[in-house]
């Protein structure tokens, strides 16, 4: 083949390529879901639900598509509330890590699924059920954030147990803690809001999704910057913070630093792949766990395969699923415990939460983001 | 006997001037519609904010808070010092690897050029992790220094340095493509004639090589500016938390704080920094034209 010929044709090829996506439309027995969730989520589902319920279901595909973030799910949630009422397909049966409540207006519009009507529905942990409440939810795994900490250099029994004996540590040890900034990963954030808690009198129901004014932001949270600014000397590199989960877990990876704040799921799903050793050890504050929070799927009313998907959200609540998320994913379930296998519970009654501090988004949120970078990120010293 | 016009002797066809325009009308509507009308919607929206009252009213309130607020100059600060640093580097290192693969007749240069266009096909967000593991603490730097009993490096990670690092590395091959077309234009000849009367080597890279390329030294340093100011994933994976570079703080104002109107206004204040150096650029391509 000519040069020419080639270049024209692998240019067609490329154009194909890229033109067939948009081109596609949902088949009859393929259910296509999107997530906003991490690489591990999607690992999980490829590895371990997708050949399940295909083989539970002959004849049905599971496509999953990686949605990026809330973001990317929230334009795709976009279009199916605008394909609401005609015939035009969304191309969306299930969403995995999104929230009901958005987009703003949907839930009015009756976008979304009222799933309380499925035959597994009661299994669910109350705890989750109470965090969030919307029948349209479907909490199914939850994580929580505990601390990650190389053994070889600090022995489980030393390793502190609450707030203070976790700060004393810090500051005992500089250089040796890191954590990232709290809007590029939930790890450092929601080290961060235990902080504002211990700033509270860890007193978690002071904080709500409404209650959020610009005088009750300050005298809550203007204390904890102060904890975090006495804090920064004490840290990596003399106040240093990594841009997100994966590179405080690298340098802890590479005994950089001692201990680190992680996400339950990641740090196993590190352990397992190896880009942290086996001497890492995890432990959770026991005067007041972490903030955690429970992942919910959410199913439009309109997609092609609505029946199936449905059959997929009832399916994930089973025990085989759930006992998955537990030893494959390295999260809690979302069922109650009473419905896994009593060898595991006793297992990982180490990280059982008997509690998960949730801390609301909303207003909150947004101070926090932006109150941090301005009170704590420049590492000036209040004093000068 | 008139005197007749030159073209008409070459023929010039009357009426096919709009079948030039015809074929430039696709890319410039193009550019107005994705490029310049944006620009100007975004300086509208940043200018003419909503009232309490429903309203809209021309208020400079976004520019005012940009620049009475330390924290955004800060981040303007280190976008410049970034910038002007990377750029600065960005020549120290490019034109010795630019003249030695300009002048150089041996088998090497072939995997000298090689090895400096290589950044061009690295992602930036596996240069960044990759960063991470060769000067990052521990890294692999610190493990050879180890080896042989030196103490570690102060990694740049975390720090301003850690971005310009990365940045300059991925900035290398453009600016050496650059520099490299320019030397192109420096003839063998010239460069013996001025041996030939006694120049030394550094008399000749003053005296003929220099002035010949720094039109092309001009574009390079306008491309990789532009490039820099405006970078995102460098900045935002190896660099400080505060203060951020202008790409990552807008990008958080927009996304994390839901504030477009100040995330338009630090776009605009960037914008404005950029268009100097894009007018740099488009007059020296005017200036060539003519030339």
């Amino acid at each position: 083949m000519k040069r020419r010929d080639f270049m024209i044709s692998a240019g067609a090829v490329a154009a194909g390529l890229t033109l067939a996506p948009r081109m596609a439309f949902a088949a009859p027995g393929t259910i296509d879901w999107f997530t906003s969730s991490d690489q591990n989520v999607l690992d999980f589902w490829t590895n371990v639900v997708k050949p399940k319920f295909e083989a539970a279901n002959p004849g049905v595909t599971l496509n999953l598509v990686d949605g990026q973030d809330n973001a990317g799910l929230q334009a795709i949630a976009e279009r199916a509330q605008a394909a609401l009422g005609t015939n035009a397909d969304p191309q969306v049966d299930i969403f995995e890590g999104f929230d009901a409540r958005q987009p703003v207006g949907a839930r009015e519009a009756g976008l979304w699924t009222d799933v309380t009507g499925l035959s597994n529905y009661s299994k669910i942990n109350p705890l989750a059920i109470q965090l969030d409440g919307l029948p349209e939810n479907l909490p199914y795994r939850g994580s929580q954030v505990l601390l990650a900490y190389d053994t070889t250099k600090l022995a489980a029994a030393d390793v502190p147990k609450t707030w203070d004996e976790l700060i004393t540590w810090i500051k005992a040890n500089p250089g040796q803690f890191i954590y990232n900034r709290p809007n590029k990963g939930g790890s450092g954030g929601n080290f961060v809001r235990r902080a504002i808690y211990a700033a509270n009198g860890n007193d978690i129901s002071k904080f709500k999704v409404d209650n959020f004014t610009a005088e009750a932001g300050a005298a809550a949270l203007d204390p904890a910057w102060a904890i975090l600014n006495d804090l920064a000397p004490s840290l990596f590199d003399g106040g240093a913070y990594t841009s997100g989960n994966t590179q405080s877990i690298q340098l802890l990876g590479q005994s950089a630093v001692t201990m680190i704040p992680a996400w339950s799921d990641q740090a196993l799903a590190a352990i397992a792949s190896g880009a942290l050793p086996e001497t890492t050890g995890l432990v959770q504050l026991s005067d007041l766990g972490f903030p955690g929070n429970f992942s919910r799927m959410t199913i439009p009313v309109n997609g092609v395969n609505h029946d199936l998907a449905m059959k997929l959200a009832d399916f994930v609540l089973t025990e085989e699923i759930q006992t998955a998320v537990l030893t494959e994913l390295g999260g809690f379930p979302g069922v109650s415990w009473d419905h896994i296998d009593p060898a595991l519970r006793e297992k990982f009654k180490d990280v059982i939460p008997d509690s998960i501090p949730v801390f609301p988004g909303g207003d909150w949120e947004k101070a926090i983001n932006e109150n941090w970078y301005r009170a704590v990120a420049p590492n000036v010293d209040p004093a000068s | 006997m008139t005197d007749r016009p030159v073209n008409d002797i070459v023929g010039t066809r009357r009426g096919s001037w709009h079948v030039g325009l015809l074929l430039v009308a696709a890319p410039v509507l193009l550019v107005f519609w994705l490029i310049i009308y944006p620009i100007i919607s975004a300086i509208i929206r940043t200018v003419w904010l909503p009232t309490e009252g429903g309203g809209h009213s021309f208020s400079l309130e976004t520019y005012l808070f940009f620049f009475s607020d330390r924290y955004s100059l800060n981040n303007l600060g280190i976008t410049l010092w970034t910038t002007g640093v990377c750029a600065i580097l960005l020549l120290l290192v490019c034109l010795p690897i630019a003249l030695y693969l300009r002048f150089s007749n041996s088998r090497i240069s072939a995997y000298v050029q090689g090895l400096a266009i290589f950044p061009m096909f690295v992602p930036s967000i596996i240069l960044s992790y990759a960063f991470i593991r060769v000067l990052g603490p521990n890294g692999t730097v610190d493990l050879l220094l180890n080896s042989v009993g030196l103490p570690r490096i102060r990694s740049p990670y975390l720090t301003p340095w850690g971005p310009v690092i990365g940045l300059v590395w991925d900035h290398i091959p453009l600016t050496v493509l650059i520099l490299l077309a320019g030397l192109g234009n420096v003839t063998n000849q010239s460069i013996e004639a001025a041996r030939d009367v006694g120049a030394r080597s550094w008399n000749v890279l003053w005296h003929i090589i220099l002035p010949r390329i720094s039109n092309s030294i001009l574009v390079a340093t306008s491309f990789s500016v532009l490039g820099i100011f405006s970078a995102f994933t460098l900045p935002y994976v190896l660099g400080p938390a505060a203060p951020e570079m202008m790409g990552p703080f807008m990008q958080r104002t927009f996304r994390e704080l839901f504030d477009p109107q100040n995330a338009i206004t630090q776009a605009v204040v960037a914008f404005l920094f950029c268009i100097v150096f894009g007018l740099f650029y488009v007059r020296s391509v005017a200036k060539n034209r003519k030339a």
